[in-house]
């Protein structure tokens, strides 16, 4: 924004449906953030014009941390260059002070009960159905037991019905086990310090007791977790997508903490191991024989303190149900993203807890921390007979042969030769095309079929450079730690997915040693339904501040490539 | 009493005459013809009320002091005897307060007369019957109470006796009014299981059982009044029991010489003024955008006037605003001339059986034309003077039936008036204070008690739609809104001056209100910021130019200070649709965004401008096409061929606007040889038609003799006889229904009872039995019909049967059914 921003006024601008706009070159818009975060939520941040939603959780994500109504409508008014309407003040102020009427105690003698500080509203919630079965007797006008088993389903409930309780009732201690972060190195490694936005993260969680850190991928997630482990020094279940991220888990435990390999257990598909530190996969835990969930004993097998959930936004439906009933252990959920795609994040306010920690990924690119990253989308015009092909297909057969346009192959060879000395990943959706790159760039291929084991070894390949190119399905969307891949070939995907182009991006965004530059191609069919998928995946990463140069395929290909076919 | 206030008045100078004229410009309304007029009007019972209504709280108690302290004979009073009643409580006033307040009701003429010897205007006893709530002396009531008054110390006794529940009725009718209803049966009929506890609620007449007031009637403390009907009644307390139970805080009540005092802390003027700007900016733009939505879709008006509920809730919803807020946008619309009614009557746009439609007037587009400032301003004034209460719309009527928007039930004219006294309440306190909703009750309880009561709900109202059109901001008036309002007081006074000139609203000039507003509110921005995202934000309100640019070139997503807009494909398609190119889309992006134009919008534009276009539609009357081009070019140059306009949209097809015939004709007199085509491309031949007689079967042909049979082949005559046996199986299966019920109804008229129960009988043996049944009937037609069937159930008024024959499940409704008789 130009040179009389200050004189128009703040570098704010609330909106009636409750966006604040931040425009990021505004002098003021450092302190207006510091001012806006606890309460509002980053919605958007391309390069001029950052976004944040003033949501109901939002704010009562703030009163949890401390902040007042009076404090938020100061904040807007302070900042904000225009006139900031009367009833959205108003509302703020109603709906802050809509949490916390009601909190959840432990009683010395009646045990967990539901307190009111408002006695009608305690009439109100106690009459709706919603909560029938979950309250026991009533103590007094204000006191209403509450059967512990309920605990989180209470919490859902009342956060349903717009009346969210303080959760004061405490966390049991679990069983306690030393965990120490080894900071100086173990085994003879290199002595690290946890960063500085990891420690904050850290301090944030244990102060608030549960809720979620929102990292970018690359920003050390795990190390967040194991900080809190060490914090808690108490038995820990981990939670994690699959079994590659359990191993990895593991590995940085090994290498980061005082843990030893002994002491931490699997619990997957394969093997079936409880130690102190226990890795489970979502799949084992959601698996079922003749309808039953078979492994939900994992969360009774030991008397774990703290409980951690890797990829939240990725958490299934079933986990959720459990976690209602885990509402007395410490619960760290870990995610790049709140965004769910099923719109379930409430439940994840009320079960897991709220947002505790939150930054930017430009922010911590910019620190160094991960690698910054340059996206371009390479456009390939398809042949003749493509194109034929293409306008002929059904519908639903459209977007495969756009994606899968065999046009792409040597537009790929051009993109891996055009970085030699880096480590390339090549990513799709479809099987039948990642063996036609795996075949034409000769490179090995990790999909779904591929063992553990041998996903393993070539991904231990991949790490020591013995293998340059990777070409991987859909299973590298998640939990995969390459942190020497520096480009990223993206071919296909699932259809507009915005959550995956995040996943992906982040393949590339761990910090390299060199700080080198990280590349993310995305090879798109021109004037195809392809396109417009990729507009729609590519728009979460442009809302993150990631502007993607278009470039076409002719440019990459040099004039010189002989033609394919 | 009248000839002695018309003598007091005729005694009067000219200046004082005039002084009173001047308080109460209602006498002159006619003008009375003489003095005695003057006088009896200014007794008269709505004068008075008139009169009352404008006096504040402490006033009235004094005017009640007077008429308590009356001497019953004569009727007077002095000033004295007033200050000695009103300084009897605990608190007393200062006597110079109490002096004003009867000063000031001299001068009214609600008491007049020399200090000494005051009188009270007749007319204030009807207006006002029980004076400082209190009831009349137990002598006009009633013998055995006034006895007991008379006796203190037993009076006093019987008053400590009382059971606390009977305590707090009598302290609830000593705070007044002092009269009650109590419900049928309550004094009657001793009480029955155990004494209630709680008070019964007099005023609404549900004392849920009759002990406490039984009680007292008998003690005499309450005197029962003429019994209403179903034995129904109301009590009384007397005026020496009303007394005593006052003794505390003096006879008139707790008294207030000054209005209470408003506790909440005052706000920043600033921030105030802050909050009502952006709140006027809302409702500015709620405005439009309602109204847009009605000339997009005009609301249809109900049969009883109004618009319906559901179109209000539809349109509010689409808005995303409440309800209220919705139906309070649309009244203020009306009351403004932006919206108005269009007889659709005889047009063909009547839809919902309605004759008329709300849409926007010719007014709107002036409106929207407008500064912000000054659309504010149109929508304000008319809020302040509609005689429309907004609050009321969404309620139930005295008819029980939700009261709509615009319809008449929501037509109040005290409205203006409450709007005015309750924002004359924030404008009289000083600037950004913030009172509560409670405390401006107060205010306007003690300003003015005979208009405030009963009318709390209209007043919170008020208060609310004040703060939604941004005339409060943080529940303090804003600087513009005390403007406008002394703008708007000031317009009145000079209506009230014949000589007065109009207001200056029609000047042309901007009003100071506006002018204050203006200063408040942003300036118009004429640029934007594009990002990565293609989101276009406009860092604060468009200028017009802009905003039409970019309505065109990108989805609107969300409005207030700024306004962020969406390129998408749609829109840049919307944009070329309209006239654009792509090198004017990228000039406008170039020279409005104050960012570099992100790589991604140059890309959208220019993939959408490229296939703009790429399919084009037209139509034509007819084509020319052939394979061989030349052909074509000589066609399209041939100067006989001009006429028909031909138009070369390929190398090998023409097209003309005219019929394909004409053009046959006039390409074969040109000399060429054309074939027509039809739809699917085929050459459709013709030949030249000859004229023919339609085709008939010849005479001859049929053999040689003509009446002999035709002789059939072998298969054909076996074919014959199945069809024959066939059809004699047929009849023998459908025997003839019997006389009884073949057309039993079409002889004797409508069935007998006793037939039709007996059917009915017949066809539950037949369920039973699962026999066959003939079933008369008659069908829907009224004619009468028979069936045979095999019942399968009744029930609900129906029998279902199966035909056999059919194999169909009928359904016959039973008061159809004439006969049933079992087969055999």
């Amino acid at each position: 924004m130009g040179e009389d921003a200050g004189v128009s006024g703040g570098p704010l601008i609330v909106q009636s449906d409750k966006t604040l706009l931040l425009e990021i070159d505004h002098p003021d818009a450092q302190a207006c953030r510091m001012a806006i975060a606890p309460f509002a939520e980053l919605e958007r941040s391309p390069e001029h014009v950052h976004t944040y939603r003033l949501t109901p959780l939002g704010l009562w994500n703030a009163r949890a941390a401390g902040h007042d109504a009076e404090g938020v409508v100061d904040a807007l008014i302070k900042y904000s260059r225009y006139p900031v309407p009367h009833a959205l003040l108003v509302d703020v102020a109603e709906t802050m002070d809509r949490y916390g009427r009601l909190q959840l105690a432990n009683d010395p003698v009646h045990g967990l009960v539901l307190r009111a500080l408002d006695r009608l509203v305690l009439i109100e919630v106690a009459k709706s159905k919603k909560l029938a079965g979950m309250l026991g007797n009533k103590i007094d006008d204000d006191t209403i037991q509450v059967h512990p088993s309920e605990r989180g389903r209470l919490k859902q409930a009342l956060l349903k019905l717009g009346w969210p309780a303080e959760d004061l009732a405490g966390y049991v201690d679990g069983e306690a086990h030393p965990i120490d972060l080894a900071e100086a190195g173990k085994d003879g490694g290199k002595p690290w310090t946890l960063r500085s936005y990891q420690r904050e993260a850290v301090d944030a969680f244990w102060a608030g007791g549960s809720g979620v850190v929102v990292l970018p991928c690359g920003a050390g997630k795990t190390l967040v977790g194991a900080a809190a482990m060490a914090e808690a020094k108490a038995t820990t279940l981990i939670l994690v997508t699959n079994t590659v991220a359990g191993r990895q888990w593991k590995r940085e435990l090994v290498a980061r903490t005082s843990l030893t390999e002994e002491e931490i257990g699997e619990y997957s598909g394969e093997r079936k191991e409880i130690r102190p530190v226990t890795i489970a996969t979502y799949q084992v835990l959601t698996s079922r024989r003749g309808g039953a969930f078979t492994h939900l004993d994992l969360f009774g097998a030991r008397d774990w303190g703290l409980v951690i959930y890797d990829e939240v936004h990725l958490l299934p439906a079933p986990i959720f149900r459990f976690t209602a009933d885990l509402q007395a252990r410490r619960r760290l959920g870990l995610t790049a993203t709140l965004v769910r795609e099923d719109g379930r994040e409430g439940d994840v306010f009320s079960l897991i807890g709220p947002k505790r920690y939150d930054a930017p990924w430009k922010d911590i690119e910019q620190q160094g921390w991960i690698a910054p990253a340059e996206c371009t989308e390479v456009r390939v015009t398809l042949t003749d007979a493509e194109r034929m092909a293409y306008a002929t297909a059904e519908a639903e057969e459209r977007y495969r042969m756009a994606a899968t346009a065999r046009t792409k192959l040597p537009v790929v060879r051009a993109l891996v030769d055009r970085h030699p000395e880096d480590q390339v990943l090549v990513i799709g959706g479809y099987i039948d095309q990642l063996h036609q790159l795996g075949e034409y760039l000769d490179a090995p291929i990790v999909q779904g079929s591929t063992t553990n084991k041998e996903r393993e070894r070539l991904f231990d390949a991949f790490r020591s450079g013995e293998i340059r190119t990777l070409v991987i399905s859909k299973v590298g969307n998640f939990s995969i730690d390459l942190p020497e891949a520096a480009v990223a070939i993206q071919v296909s995907g699932t259809f507009g997915s915005r959550q995956e182009e995040a996943q992906r991006l982040g393949r590339v965004l761990r910090p390299k040693a060199d700080g080198r530059q990280a590349h993310f191609y995305t090879v798109v069919s021109r004037d195809t339904i392809d396109t417009e998928y990729a507009a729609h995946r590519q728009r979460f990463l442009a809302e993150q501040g990631y502007a993607y140069t278009i470039v076409d395929a002719d440019d990459v290909l040099g004039p010189s490539l002989p033609s394919f076919d | 009493m009248t000839t002695s206030l018309a003598d007091h008045l005729r005694t009067l100078p000219d200046e004082s005459l005039a002084a009173l004229l001047q308080l109460r410009p209602d006498l002159v309304v006619p003008v009375p013809a003489d003095v005695s007029a003057l006088a009896i009007r200014a007794q008269s019972r709505v004068s008075v009320a008139r009169a009352l209504d404008g006096l504040d709280q402490f006033t009235l108690q004094i005017l009640d002091a007077a008429r308590l302290t009356r001497d019953p004979q004569g009727g007077g009073t002095t000033v004295e005897a007033v200050l000695a009643m009103a300084t009897a409580g605990s608190h007393p006033p200062a006597p110079a307060a109490v002096r004003g307040a009867v000063d000031r009701l001299r001068a009214l003429f609600l008491l007049y007369g020399p200090e000494h010897d005051l009188h009270v205007v007749g007319g204030v006893e009807e207006v006002a019957p029980y004076p400082a709530g209190l009831g009349r002396p137990a002598t006009e009531l009633d013998p055995r109470a006034a006895a007991l008054c008379a006796d203190p110390a037993k009076l006093r006794r019987t008053l400590l006796a009382a059971p606390p529940s009977a305590r707090a009725i009598l302290d609830r009718l000593a705070a007044g009014p002092p009269i009650g209803t109590v419900p049928a049966g309550a004094l009657e009929a001793p009480a029955t299981g155990t004494e209630d506890a709680l008070p019964p609620d007099l005023v609404n007449g549900g004392a849920p059982t009759g002990s406490p007031i039984r009680w007292l009637v008998e003690h005499r403390l309450l005197v029962r009044m003429s019994g209403g009907k179903g034995g129904a009644g109301t009590v009384e307390l007397p005026r020496e029991v009303g007394l005593l139970l006052r003794r505390d805080s003096g006879p008139l009540g707790p008294l207030r010489t000054s209005p209470p005092v408003v506790a909440t802390p005052a706000r920043e003027a600033k921030a105030v003024d802050s909050a009502g700007a952006g709140q006027t900016m809302e409702v500015v733009r709620h405005t439009e955008a309602l109204l847009e939505s009605l000339s997009e879709e005009p609301a249809p008006v109900l049969r009883s006037g109004g618009v319906g509920v559901r179109d209000l809730r539809r349109m509010a919803r689409n808005l995303g605003l409440d309800d209220g807020i919705a139906a309070l946008l649309f009244e203020v619309a009306y009351a403004a001339g932006l919206v108005g009614e269009l007889d659709l009557t005889g047009s063909s746009h009547a839809r919902y059986g309605g004759d008329q439609q709300i849409l926007p007037t010719a007014g709107y587009e002036v409106w929207r034309a407008a500064s912000l400032a000054q659309r504010w301003e149109q929508l304000a004034r008319a809020w302040l003077t509609m005689t429309r209460q907004a609050g009321l719309v969404g309620q139930r009527d005295d008819r029980d039936r939700p009261i709509s928007v615009l319809s008449a039930e929501a037509e109040r004219a005290g409205a203006p008036a409450a709007r005015r006294s309750v924002l004359a309440v924030l404008a009289d306190l000083p600037p950004a204070t913030a009172p509560t909703p409670d405390e401006v009750l107060e205010l306007l309880d003690w300003r003015a008690p005979r208009r405030a009561r009963g009318r709390e709900t209209a007043h919170r109202e008020v208060l609310a739609e004040a703060a939604q059109l941004g005339v409060t901001g943080l529940g303090a008036l804003t600087s513009y809104g005390r403007l406008l309002l002394a703008e708007l007081t000031d317009a009145d006074e000079r209506a009230e001056d014949p000589l007065g000139l109009r207001s200056d609203a029609e000047s042309g000039e901007p009003s100071t209100a506006v002018r204050a507003l203006d200063a408040l509110l942003p300036a118009p921005v004429d640029h934007f910021l594009v990002q990565a995202d293609l989101t276009v934000v406009v860092p604060g309100p468009p200028d017009p130019a802009l905003a039409a640019e970019l309505e065109v070139v990108a989805e609107h997503e969300s409005a207030g200070g700024a306004s962020v807009h969406r390129v998408t494909t749609a829109s840049v398609r919307r944009a070329l649709d309209a006239g654009y190119s792509a090198d004017d889309l990228h000039s406008l992006f170039r020279r409005r965004s104050r960012t570099p134009v992100p790589q991604g919008l140059t890309y959208l534009v220019d993939d959408v401008a490229r296939k703009h276009g790429g399919l084009r539609v037209g139509s034509a009357g007819g084509y020319v096409r052939s394979d061989d081009e030349a052909l074509l070019t000589e066609v399209q140059s041939d100067k006989r061929l001009e006429p028909l306009a031909f138009r070369r949209i390929a190398p090998t097809v023409l097209v003309t606007p005219y019929q394909v015939q004409r053009m046959l004709t006039a390409l074969r007199e040109a000399g060429y040889a054309p074939v027509p085509e039809d739809a699917s491309g085929s050459a459709v031949l013709s030949r030249p038609k000859t004229r023919r007689a339609p085709a008939r079967v010849p005479a001859a042909g049929r053999g040689l003799d003509p009446l002999a049979a035709p002789r059939l082949p072998l298969p054909r005559l076996l074919g014959v006889v199945e069809q024959i046996r066939r059809g004699e199986a047929a009849a023998r299966a459908a025997r003839r229904a019997p006389a009884v019920v073949r057309g039993s109804r079409a002889a004797t008229g409508p069935a007998p009872a006793h037939t039709h129960s007996d059917a009915l009988a017949v066809l539950q043996q037949a369920v039973r039995d699962k026999a066959l049944v003939w079933v008369g009937y008659v069908d829907a037609h009224g004619a009468t019909a028979s069936r045979l069937v095999r019942p399968v159930s009744i029930g609900a008024g129906y029998l279902r049967a199966e035909d056999e024959r059919t194999e169909m499940l009928h359904t016959f409704a039973l008061h159809r059914i004439t006969a049933a008789v079992l087969e055999d």
